[in-house]
């Protein structure tokens, strides 16, 4: 990312919009992986798998039947921080979304409302 | 020049979309049984509306985020899927409460069954998206809620004791619980969560930056202040005819009563037509509502402008709470009852909503020298003080008095 530095991880980064290289919204930070000492940030998370370890147990374990068990490549992503273009009022990735495996923005979801008359 | 004028418009919609289902409702029954002493609590939700409205407009504009998109970053996700899933669960029931008002009056315009009209009025709102862009359709409703002006002039036709008026405007308590269920009710009449959801995503549909704050702020107070004076209207009208008959309206038509007893047919007609745009106005809203927060919450993409096609699961997400809406709808309950609980239910999922909105336009790292002034801080807290003890009474209320019914 441009201009590396210090940010705070919770008030910043965490649940923050993630848009793909062409403004597409493409999901949010779920979590981060973040690795040494001092730890810095490594990977955004994210992905439907990963809300139950964001909830207390109970919730957790009704949402994890929703979504189901953390699955990598699935519904939880790891996306390097190096893919990481720029932090404004959302987090920019440097490349478009079917690249990094989001789930190619909503595209899977397009047959449902291709024939609407106001597209 | 221009640029005026289309402010002025942008006004003249807000002021004619003000009024919903929950607003005809709790006003007119609020009238119907205390007279005018309840004016002061509709005084006291058309503030606060205005205060988080100009709040979310002003956080939308400078930082391009509405209510839903920050709610998970000041909540945390926990707090955050509570408030989504309670503020879905409201603007489903609003949804199906204005779905079923909209029938109810094409059943009192055109004679037909409602089950008929609930479908029949879903349908005109999808053709509506379909075919006006995302302005056009808060302007389409807007100026055709204008024709509630009728209840202005009914007021003024009737000519009432304006001392009793004026007194109403002084806050009193009465300690039975109809009539604090009734300042509740019409306290969150005004301040119903889809409200803000809707504008501040609203906001961001229109892209707004910081040259639309002086659009925002007149909006909300001019807008929404003239819209207030609708809510007023309504209950002087209602408490004028009303009161003195012991008559208790439980349903909707009763609202354009006044209004029929002043000017004859024209008065009915124009009332009904006004309330067909308002509560249709508001069935746009609250299903927007509830697909901006589910989008917004999860990180899809979202948004009337982008299309079906660009926005494909906010779309489908639409069209499911419509359709859903539609199921509560005919279920059979009482629209006016649904309305009831949508409006009670919602205070509850206030504090939730507006906690947020006031943490965020307060933070100058995301806000810089837009974030809350004085005033605005100080109302904000104010009124959260407010929505927090209100909320925390709603419910009882409620049990306690039967939902109104005494």
């Amino acid at each position: 990312m441009k201009g590396e530095g210090e940010i705070y991880v919770v008030h910043r980064l965490l649940d923050e919009q993630i848009c793909d290289s062409e403004g597409r919204r493409v999901g949010r930070v779920d979590d981060v992986e973040l690795r040494g000492d001092p730890p810095r940030v490594t990977a955004l998370l994210v992905g439907e798998g990963l809300y139950p370890r964001r909830l207390p147990r109970r919730l957790a374990r009704l949402v994890r039947r929703i979504s189901g068990p953390e699955r990598w490549g699935g519904n939880a992503l790891r996306i390097p921080w190096e893919e990481v273009d720029e932090l404004t009022s959302t987090v920019k990735l440097r490349k478009k979304a079917e690249d990094l495996g989001l789930g190619m923005g909503d595209d899977p979801e397009r047959w449902m409302v291709r024939r609407l008359p106001w597209n | 020049m221009r640029a005026i004028f289309k402010i002025a418009l942008g006004i003249i919609a807000a002021i004619g979309g003000f009024l919903d289902i929950g607003d005809l409702v709790f006003t007119t029954q609020a009238g119907a049984l205390f007279r005018y002493d309840l004016l002061w609590a509709v005084v006291l939700g058309v503030v606060g509306i205005a205060v988080y409205a100009e709040m979310s407009g002003r956080v939308a504009a400078v930082s391009g985020r509405p209510v839903f998109d920050v709610i998970r970053m000041r909540l945390g996700f926990g707090m955050g899927l509570v408030a989504l899933v309670a503020s879905t669960f409201v603007n489903l029931l609003t949804l199906a409460a204005e779905l079923g008002g909209i029938a109810i009056v094409l059943e009192l315009l055109f004679d037909a069954p409602y089950s008929m009209f609930v479908v029949t009025g879903a349908v005109a709102l999808v053709g509506i998206v379909a075919l006006l862009p995302f302005g056009g359709i808060e302007r389409f409703f807007g100026y055709g809620g204008l024709l509630l002006l009728v209840v202005v002039a009914t007021v003024y036709h009737q000519d009432p004791n304006w001392g009793d008026v004026a007194h109403g405007f002084v806050p009193t308590l009465d300690s039975s619980a109809l009539y604090l269920y009734f300042v509740v009710g019409v306290f969150a009449a005004a301040l119903m969560p889809y409200e803000v959801h809707f504008y501040s995503s609203g906001a961001i549909e229109e892209g707004w930056s910081e040259q639309n704050l002086k659009e925002n702020r007149l909006n909300a107070i001019v807008g929404y202040g003239i819209g207030g004076i609708l809510s007023v209207a309504l209950v002087i009208a209602s408490g004028y005819l009303f009161h003195p008959l012991g008559v208790e309206p439980n349903d909707l038509g009763t609202v354009a009563l006044p209004m029929q007893g002043a000017f004859g047919e024209t008065g009915l007609l124009l009332a009904l037509g006004g309330m067909l745009f308002c509560v249709g106005g508001a069935a746009i809203d609250s299903s927007f509502a509830a697909s901006y927060n589910l989008a917004q919450f999860l990180g899809w993409e979202w948004g009337r402008y982008q299309g079906p096609r660009r926005a494909p699961r906010f779309t489908a997400s639409w069209l499911v709470f419509l359709l859903l809406g539609i199921a509560i709808a005919q279920s059979g309950i009482n629209p006016v009852e649904i309305t009831e609980y949508s409006v009670v239910f919602s205070v509850v999922a206030l504090p939730l909503t507006y906690l947020p909105v006031l943490l965020i336009a307060g933070d100058r790292s995301f806000m810089a020298d837009y974030a809350n002034g004085r005033v605005a801080t100080t109302l904000g807290w104010l009124y959260f003080g407010v929505i927090v003890v209100l909320a925390a009474a709603a419910i009882p209320l409620l049990l306690v008095t039967n939902a109104g019914g005494g």
